[in-house]
């Protein structure tokens, strides 16, 4: 079948402002959105540009706007997006080219959540062990990709730049509930911040928007209930 | 999204109405100016209460839709059946305002 792209163009160098161009590509209902891009840039544009690396869904370079959605293009079917299709850069961080958005405000607010293990001891002489129960606490939080589409879907960080995203809060969430972990405090403490767990409205726009299918507002949830009763469980 | 941009909504307009008609009453019983009492005509018409109902009813609805969330995180993982189950709510008991109110005017109680 035939299908025709509509995507959003931008050039830093050349354009004062951003534009579409239409492309039709000959594909199968089985292809991914990912295919007709590299179509595209392989045998109609070869400027056009966005990023990918595996193809597979795991390293999280490919999120973009579908017909609207974020979506990771390499996860999106022609059949479930029909054969009229709008591409976009996701929203909330600065465009640089085409389809690629600095990511860096995005990483920023991720950093900023301590996204790494905190030991006790500091030469530990055998392994820490963790239950299987212990574990299953925080399974959810860690199969992040770090795409981004959560957090440019949220029409908080829309309005605001400063609010640290439901992805940095999910990464912060993988920690925090690690029973092995020292730094929950700490990390709540960041978290409890006019631009942290408060800015979420329950608009569920990210667990619908993630391609691993996490439960973002409810680990967010959880993290506001940590908040306010000091507690952990 | 809907529900939290309907929330919006119904907020601003219960601040918005509620408070115009209590200053246009204001003006009305105390000066009788013509624009206090044709703000109050317009939020006294039928259309308007179906509105205001619906802004009061959605918005207390869906509070405690949210309060719920809030209290039990755990729930977060049915939003969509909590939704339903808001609107399995909501529907019934402002059809009833409303048959009630359409009742009223008709048989002019
Ligand atoms: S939580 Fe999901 S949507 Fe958000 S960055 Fe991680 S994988 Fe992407
Ligand atoms: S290209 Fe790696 S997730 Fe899509």
């Amino acid at each position: 079948m035939k299908v025709t792209l509509k995507i959003f163009r931008y050039n830093p160098e050349t354009d004062k402002k951003p534009h579409y161009d239409r492309f039709v590509v000959e594909a199968e209902a089985t292809d991914r959105i990912l295919d007709l891009l590299e179509s595209i840039k392989n045998y109609q544009d070869g400027t056009l540009s966005y990023r990918r690396s595996c193809a597979h869904g795991i390293c999280g370079s490919d999120a973009m706007r579908i017909n609207g959605v974020n979506r990771l293009a390499c996860k999106a079917l022609v059949k479930d997006v029909g054969n009229k299709v709008t591409v976009e850069p996701i929203l909330g961080l600065p465009v640089e080219k085409d389809l690629i958005v600095d990511m860096e405000p995005f990483f920023d607010h991720y950093r900023s959540v301590m996204p790494y293990f905190v030991g006790g001891e500091e030469n530990p002489k055998k392994e820490q062990m963790q239950s299987p129960e212990d574990r299953e606490r925080f399974d959810d939080t860690t199969k992040c990709i770090l795409c981004a589409a959560c957090t440019t879907s949220c029409p908080s960080f829309w309005a605001s730049g400063e609010y640290i995203g439901p992805s940095a809060m999910v990464n912060a969430h993988r920690f925090i509930f690690d029973s092995r972990d020292q730094a929950a405090a700490e990390r709540l403490k960041i978290l409890n911040d006019q631009y942290g767990v408060y800015r979420c409205h329950t608009i569920f726009n990210c667990t619908d928007a993630c391609p691993r299918e996490i439960q973002i507002t409810k680990a967010i949830g959880e993290l506001k209930k940590a908040i306010v009763t000091a507690r952990l469980d | 999204m809907l529900a939290w941009i309907l929330h919006r909504i119904t907020g601003l307009g219960m601040i918005v109405f509620v408070s115009l008609h209590v200053i246009s009453s204001f003006f009305t019983q105390e000066m009788g100016s013509d624009w206090a009492i044709a703000i109050n005509t317009v939020y006294e018409s039928i259309y308007f209460q179906f509105f205001i109902v619906f802004c009061v009813l959605y918005h207390g609805i869906n509070g405690i839709r949210i309060i719920i969330l809030d209290l039990w995180p755990r729930m977060l993982q049915y939003q969509k059946e909590m939704t339903w189950l808001q609107w399995l709510v909501f529907v019934p008991i402002y059809g009833l305002t409303i048959f009630i109110m359409i009742q009223k005017l008709i048989t002019g109680g």
